[in-house]
């Protein structure tokens, strides 16, 4: 057992988040080439239910939404919306170089450069792509991250939404999505 | 090669009246054709078997002030496969759609006109954004499109040097 910390968490957050991090649903979005690691991660060969882990198909019903690999800026406008969309709390977590610093796209015209201006991001794994060893070892630090409420990005949105809309802005140009088939 | 492959082609180059050049690649063809002369090209081309169009791209020679359009057809009687290029002008480039031809063409004219800034007349749609949102510059694959300044004018970098925390797994027997 690990020790309990208070921090500014309220004593009921505490329990909550006890149990959550051993009830982590992940949200099912690929964005990247990161993806293809997800599968070993989920099936058998590493089997991500040994954490208490599942794949979930819908933002509503999802806890933790993963970026895997790059994001062109068309798909940042798709990921915010479905962050948007996902109940408290909610974590994210960075897969590879290219959310971090933009990886081999550093000069694309398409993809963005650093994932944590657009989206409060929890955790990063590095590497290109990381593999499911990581990704597996990541989750195990993030289930401890939830425990020990460091994992905040969620707060961290709300208090700094202006910040993050300001970046999103600059970058996209708005977020609202056009395109024929929603037309 | 064949020599009913031979007597076909020759059959081509006479009633085309331009050189079907090989390639490397087995059962590969293309030809070069003047941009007013496409068209009648494709049709004939299709009337003959090649029914399949399976990519009509662009490419951008800066050195020489054009742009090369490369249409790629399929025979599937014989499994031939048929390069169509032409040269268009870099500084004005239009072309005249290859829909009625090939509908299939219709989203690819749309790429290229994105990508590349080739202007299609008889295709009401090609202006239509087909990959890119909001685009706000030069069309991105011409060659003097600089991506560098644009990711540096639209997309923050993190600065260096990171500061990483590191942590020690240690591994018992």
């Amino acid at each position: 057992m690990h020790e309990v910390q208070k921090n500014d968490r309220s004593l009921w957050e505490v329990v909550g988040d006890y149990f959550r991090a051993n009830s982590i649903w992940m949200k099912w979005y690929c964005t990247g080439c990161g993806a293809i690691e997800m599968p070993p991660t989920m099936t058998s060969r590493f089997d991500m239910e040994q954490l208490g882990m599942g794949p979930m198909a819908t933002p509503r019903q999802a806890d933790v939404l993963l970026i895997t690999g790059y994001l062109s800026t068309k798909t940042l406008r798709r990921v915010i919306y479905s962050y948007e969309q996902m109940q408290d709390p909610k974590y994210v977590v960075g897969f590879g170089s290219c959310t971090l610093n933009g990886g081999i796209y550093y000069d694309s015209y398409a993809t963005i450069n650093q994932l944590d201006k657009y989206l409060p991001v929890d955790l990063y794994i590095a590497g290109c792509m990381p593999r499911p060893e990581a990704i597996m070892n990541s989750f195990g630090e993030l289930i401890e991250m939830i425990k020990k409420g460091e994992a905040k990005g969620w707060k961290h949105y709300k208090e700094n939404h202006e910040w993050y809309k300001a970046n999103q802005m600059d970058s996209l140009g708005e977020v609202i999505i056009h395109d024929e088939f929603h037309e | 090669m064949t020599n009913s492959m031979s007597n076909w082609i020759e059959t081509l180059e006479k009633d085309l009246g331009v050189e079907v050049l090989d390639s490397p690649a087995k059962l590969q063809y293309f030809i070069d054709v003047e941009h007013t002369n496409v068209h009648q090209t494709l049709a004939y081309l299709r009337h003959v078997g090649f029914t399949q169009m399976s990519l009509l791209s662009c490419i951008d020679w800066i050195e020489q002030g054009k742009f090369q359009l490369i249409c790629i057809l399929m025979n599937w009687e014989n499994g031939v496969h048929m390069l169509v290029r032409t040269m268009l002008d870099r500084e004005n480039p239009e072309f005249t759609t290859i829909t009625d031809i090939y509908p299939g063409a219709v989203y690819y004219e749309r790429e290229i006109h994105e990508f590349f800034g080739v202007h299609f007349r008889g295709n009401p749609t090609y202006q239509k954004p087909l990959f890119l949102e909001r685009w706000d510059d030069m069309p991105p694959l011409r060659k003097d499109f600089d991506p560098q300044a644009y990711s540096d004018s639209k997309f923050p970098r993190r600065e260096h040097p990171h500061v990483f925390k590191t942590k020690v797994v240690e591994v018992t027997e």
